[in-house]
C-alpha cells in the first residue's frame, strides 16, 4: 500500500533541497496580500495597492510628517515659498536603482510625464500647476496658477522616476519622440529611488522587492530583505496560510468574521489605519423628500449609529470604524473634536419631520447599496428598518460600482441614499471635501449629494486659498459645522482598515497613531516594519 | 489518416473559424453594453471628467460600434488585440502569461477526470445494484451536487490546512525558481529541462486545485460510463464473448468498454473544454494565476479588449476540443469514418 504522507513527505523534501540556499542566507521574507491588480507604474496609480507599490519603490519630494500635522522633506532637503513659486532644494546624495543620480531633471520629467498620461493622480495638479523647471541639478522650481494650499499634500503623489531609464525604454506610441513614454517598461519594471527594488511583477499574481541597500536612508530594525506582495487571495486562502505561518499581513477587504477567526487565532495581531477617511450616507439634497433640510436631519436623527457601528466589530477593542461628528476625520487638519457626536434619538428625528414640508407617507427613499461591498447590505437593511419607523416608505437596491458611476450622472436617476467609503488621496481635506461639497463637481460618484450652496463653496475655495495652516483649519471647522447643519450627508462612522496579521512581524505605523502617515497605503512602507 | 479525413478536418476548421467570428461579432457587442463606462473604471474613482473623456477619445470609445469592430478586426490580424485597461498591458501577454496556468490546471483536471471517472463507472457498471455500484453512485452524486468552490475550500482545509499533506496557494513554492518557459507548464517545462525538484515541487501544487476542478467531471463521466458500459454488457456481442468464456478484463477493455466509451468522450470532452472558463473559483481559491480569473476580472472591469480576447481564447480551445472529440470518436468507431467517407463522396 502506498503511502501518501511519506510520497507527499519525499516531494516536499525534494522540492525543499532546491530552497536549502536561501535558508543557509537567513533572509527575512514578508508576505502579504491586497486586492488585484498591482499597478507598477506611478503615474497610472489609483488605488491601495498601486499605492504600496509606489511608495516602497519610489520617493517623494516631500512626506507627511508621521502622526499628522503638515509635510517633512524627503527627496528635498528644503523648499521656500514666495507667492505662487515653490522651489525645492534636492538631496545631492540620492541614486536610482539603477545607479543613477537624482536630479532635478528627473523631478521635472516625471512632472510632465504624469500630465502628458492624463491618468492616476495627475489630477491633483493639472489645473494648478502653470510650470516646473529646474534650475540647475538640485534645484526644481514649481509655479502655481494661483494660492492652492493643498500641493504640498499632493507632492506625495508625485512619484521621482529615472528620467535615463524610462528613456533608455522608450517603445512605439502615441507621444511623438517619446514613444509610449515608457508605459510598458514602468508597467512591468520600477526605476526610482526607494527603499524596496522590484524584482518581479505580475500585476494578478504578485510584485516581489529586495531591499536597496543603496538607499539614502537607514532601515528601521529587522526591515524584511525580501518582500511578497501577492495579489487576489481568497478570504479562507489567507485565513489557512497565516494559520500556518505563510502569510504575514492580509489586506483589509476581508469580511470581519473572517478577520475576528484569524485574531483568535495563535500568534497573530491586528494591524490598523486610520485617520482618513469615512463611511458617508449620502443624501441626494436635490430629490424630495431630500430636498428639505428637515427631513434630511430627520433622517440623520433617526439612523442607530451604536448598531451601524456593531456590525464592523472585529474583536472586543477593535472596529472597522469609530464614530464620527462630521466630515473630516478626528485628526485631520480642520477637524473639530467640539462638535457633537450623532446618535440615534427618536424625539428629535419626530420634531424635524414635522418641520419638513414633505409628508413621509407620500415618499418612497431609495437606498442603494454597492454590489462589490457586501456589508453595505446589511447598513441598508437597518436603514430600512430605522426610516420606516418615521413613516417613510423604503426601496433596497443593490446597484454594481460601474452602473452606481452612471447613475451618479443625473439628478434624477441619483438614488436618495448612497453609501460610501471615501478615503483622502493625500493628507489634506480639501482632497476629501471638495470633490464632494462643491457645487461645480456635482454629479461624480463622491457628489451625489449634488449639493448647491454658495456659502460651502467660498469656505471650500478659502480653504484652497488660505496658506497660514491655523487659518486654514479655522475654514474647515467653520465649514464642518456648517455641513453637519446642512446634513447633505450621514456621517455614519470614521473608517478604520483592520489588517489581520502574524505577529512575526512588527509595524509600528499600522499599531501606533503617532507613528501613522495619514496617506492610503504609506503606512505600508516596508522598511519601517520589522521582521521577528 | 485518409485524404477524406482531411477535407472533414478542414471543413471542420472552416466551420469553427466562422463561429469565432460570429463569436468575436457578438462579444464585441455584449462587452460594450455592460453598465459602466470603461474608461471611468479604468482611471479610478477620483479621476476627472476630463481625464475620461481623454482615455475615451484615446480608446476610439466614441466611435460607431461598426467602425470600432473594423478597427478591432485589423488590429487582430496583426495579432494585436490591443491594451488590457485592467493590467495596462497588452491583451496578448496577458493571455501569453495566464493560459498556460489554466491549461496546466484544466489538463491534470481532465487526466483525473478520466483516470478516476473512467474506472469508477466500468466497476459500478460490473458490479451493477450491489454495493460497489450504490457507493459509487454516491461518490459520483457527491461530486456532481457539489460545487466546485466548496470542493476546493472543503480540500484546502482538509489536505492543506489540518493534514498539510499539500501547499495552500500557488503554483511553486517560496524561493523555488520557475524553470525555463518552454511550454508555459510548470511541470512539463520543469520535466523537459530535467528539473524534477521543480516538477515535484509544481505537482504538489497542481493536486488539490486540479482535483477540486475535476470533481464535478469525475462523477458525471462515472455516471455517464456505468450507464453506458452497463448497456453494453447486455447487447449481444458482449454476451457471446462471456459465453466463449474470455477473460473478464478483455471483456470489459475490449469489447465492452470501447463503444460505450463514445457518448461519454463526447460529454467529457465538452466537460473538458468548459472547465477552461469554468475555473475561476478553484484558481481564485488556489490563488492560481491563470486565465479564467483574469477573465472574470475583466468582466468586472469592463475592459472590453481583455473581454474579447479572452472569450476569443476560450472559444477557440472549445472548438479544437470538440474537433479533437469527433477525431478519437471516428478512430473509436470505424462506422462513424465510413459514414465521413460517404457524406464526402
Amino acid at each position: 500500500m502506498i503511502d501518501i504522507r511519506s510520497g507527499v513527505s519525499a516531494i516536499a523534501l525534494a522540492g525543499a533541497t532546491a530552497l536549502l540556499p536561501l535558508a543557509a542566507g537567513a533572509q527575512t521574507t514578508l508576505r502579504l496580500d491586497e486586492v488585484a491588480v498591482g499597478e507598477l507604474d506611478p503615474a497610472k496609480a489609483t488605488d491601495y495597492a498601486d499605492s504600496i507599490l509606489m511608495f516602497n519603490a519610489y520617493d517623494t519630494l516631500l512626506l507627511p510628517a508621521r502622526g499628522g500635522g503638515g509635510m517633512e522633506p524627503h527627496l528635498a532637503v528644503s523648499w521656500a515659498v514666495e507667492g505662487t513659486t515653490f522651489t525645492f532644494t534636492l538631496r545631492e546624495d540620492v541614486t536610482f536603482a539603477s545607479g543613477n543620480p537624482l536630479t532635478a531633471a528627473d523631478v521635472v520629467f516625471s512632472y510632465e510625464r504624469l500630465i502628458a498620461l492624463g491618468q492616476g493622480f495627475s489630477h491633483l495638479f493639472r489645473d494648478h500647476v502653470a510650470s516646473v523647471e529646474a534650475s540647475g541639478d538640485h534645484t526644481v522650481v514649481f509655479t502655481l496658477n494661483q494660492p492652492y494650499a493643498p500641493f504640498l499634500a499632493g507632492l506625495t503623489r508625485l512619484q521621482v522616476v529615472d528620467s535615463a531609464t524610462v528613456l533608455e525604454n522608450l517603445e512605439d506610441g502615441d507621444y511623438g519622440d517619446l514613444g509610449d513614454y515608457g508605459q510598458a517598461y514602468l508597467s512591468a519594471n520600477a526605476a526610482g529611488t526607494g527603499a524596496y527594488a522590484v524584482t518581479a511583477h505580475n500585476p494578478q499574481e504578485e510584485t516581489t522587492f529586495a531591499r536597496n541597500e543603496g538607499y539614502f536612508l537607514a532601515f528601521d530594525g529587522t526591515a524584511p530583505d525580501v518582500v511578497r506582495l501577492r495579489y487576489g487571495l481568497e478570504g479562507a486562502t489567507v485565513r489557512t496560510l497565516i494559520a500556518r505561518g505563510e502569510h504575514d499581513i492580509a489586506s483589509q477587504w476581508l469580511p470581519p468574521e473572517i478577520v475576528r477567526g484569524i485574531a483568535e487565532g495563535d500568534g497573530t495581531q491586528l494591524l490598523f489605519e486610520g485617520g482618513m477617511g469615512g463611511f458617508y450616507i449620502k443624501l441626494n439634497t436635490q430629490k424630495p423628500p431630500l430636498d428639505d433640510v428637515h427631513c434630511r436631519r430627520a433622517l440623520a436623527h433617526a439612523l442607530n449609529y451604536a448598531s451601524m457601528l456593531a456590525l464592523v466589530q472585529v474583536t472586543d477593542e477593535v472596529a472597522q470604524g469609530a464614530p464620527a461628528n462630521g466630515p473630516l476625520p478626528l485628526g485631520m487638519l480642520g477637524s473639530d473634536p467640539d462638535l457633537a457626536f450623532p446618535s440615534q434619538d427618536m424625539e428629535r428625528a419626530q420634531a424635524e419631520l414635522d418641520a419638513c414640508a414633505h409628508d413621509a407617507g407620500d415618499h418612497t427613499l431609495e437606498i442603494s447599496w454597492i454590489a462589490e461591498v457586501p456589508i453595505e447590505e446589511r447598513f441598508a437593511l437597518l436603514m430600512q428598518s430605522n426610516f420606516q419607523q418615521l413613516g417613510f416608505g423604503t426601496e433596497v437596491v443593490r446597484v454594481p460600482w460601474a452602473l452606481f458611476t452612471e447613475r451618479a450622472t443625473s439628478v434624477d436617476s441619483t438614488p436618495h441614499i448612497s453609501q460610501l467609503f471615501v478615503n483622502a488621496t493625500t493628507p489634506d481635506p480639501d482632497a476629501l471635501i471638495y470633490n464632494m461639497y462643491h457645487s461645480e463637481v456635482a454629479g461624480t460618484w463622491q457628489s451625489v449629494e449634488w449639493l448647491q450652496n454658495d456659502e460651502v463653496d467660498r469656505l471650500l475655495e478659502a480653504g484652497r486659498a488660505e496658506l497660514d495652516q491655523e487659518a486654514r483649519a479655522a475654514i474647515y471647522r467653520e465649514l464642518s459645522a456648517l455641513l453637519v447643519d446642512l446634513q447633505p450627508t450621514i456621517y455614519a462612522y470614521e473608517s478604520q482598515s483592520v489588517f489581520p496579521a502574524s505577529d512575526r512581524v512588527a509595524a509600528p505605523s499600522l499599531a501606533d497613531p503617532t507613528q501613522s502617515y495619514l496617506v492610503n497605503g504609506m503606512n505600508f512602507m516596508f522598511r519601517h516594519m520589522s521582521m521577528q | 489518416m485518409g485524404p477524406s479525413l482531411l477535407t472533414s478536418i478542414a471543413r471542420r476548421l472552416w466551420m469553427s473559424l466562422l463561429v469565432l467570428i460570429g463569436v468575436s461579432m457578438l462579444i464585441f457587442c455584449i462587452a460594450r453594453v455592460i453598465p459602466g463606462d470603461p474608461a471611468r473604471i479604468a482611471l479610478g474613482p477620483n479621476a476627472t471628467q476630463e481625464q475620461v473623456d481623454l482615455l475615451r477619445e484615446r480608446l476610439h470609445l466614441n466611435d460607431p460600434l461598426p467602425v470600432q469592430y473594423a478597427e478591432f478586426v485589423r488590429e487582430s490580424l496583426q495579432g494585436d488585440l490591443g491594451m488590457s485597461l485592467y493590467t495596462n498591458r497588452p491583451v496578448v501577454t496577458d493571455i501569453a502569461d495566464f493560459l498556460p496556468a489554466t491549461l496546466e490546471l484544466v489538463l491534470f483536471a481532465g487526466l483525473l477526470m478520466v483516470a478516476i471517472g473512467v474506472p469508477l463507472g466500468v466497476l459500478a457498471a460490473r458490479h451493477r445494484d450491489g454495493w460497489i455500484d450504490n457507493l459509487v453512485r454516491i461518490i459520483a452524486l457527491a461530486g456532481v451536487v457539489t460545487p466546485t468552490f466548496v470542493w476546493a475550500v472543503f480540500l484546502m482545509l482538509g489536505f492543506a490546512f489540518f493534514l498539510e499533506w499539500f501547499p495552500v496557494a500557488g503554483r511553486l513554492s517560496e524561493g523555488m525558481a520557475a524553470p525555463p518557459t518552454i511550454t508555459g507548464l510548470y511541470t512539463l517545462d520543469a520535466l523537459i529541462t530535467g528539473r524534477f525538484a521543480t516538477f515535484a515541487d509544481a505537482v504538489t501544487h497542481i493536486v488539490l486545485p486540479a482535483t477540486a476542478l475535476a470533481m464535478t467531471g469525475i462523477g458525471q463521466t462515472a455516471r455517464l460510463t456505468r450507464a453506458s458500459v452497463a448497456e453494453t454488457y447486455d447487447t449481444p456481442h458482449v454476451q457471446m464473448a462471456e459465453a466463449y468464456g474470455y477473460p473478464e478484463r478483455r471483456i470489459a477493455s475490449r469489447y465492452a468498454l470501447r463503444p460505450a466509451m463514445i457518448p461519454t468522450l463526447t460529454i467529457l470532452g465538452l466537460d473538458f473544454a468548459a472547465m477552461l472558463g469554468n475555473a475561476f473559483l478553484v484558481e481564485a481559491v488556489f490563488a492560481w494565476p491563470g486565465l479564467a480569473r483574469y477573465g472574470v476580472q475583466a468582466i468586472l472591469h469592463k475592459d472590453l479588449n481583455a473581454i474579447v480576447g479572452t472569450v476569443l481564447v476560450i472559444s477557440a480551445f472549445f472548438l479544437i476540443v470538440n474537433i479533437l472529440v469527433d477525431l478519437t470518436v471516428a478512430w473509436l468507431n470505424p462506422r462513424i469514418r465510413l459514414d465521413s467517407r460517404r457524406a464526402a463522396r
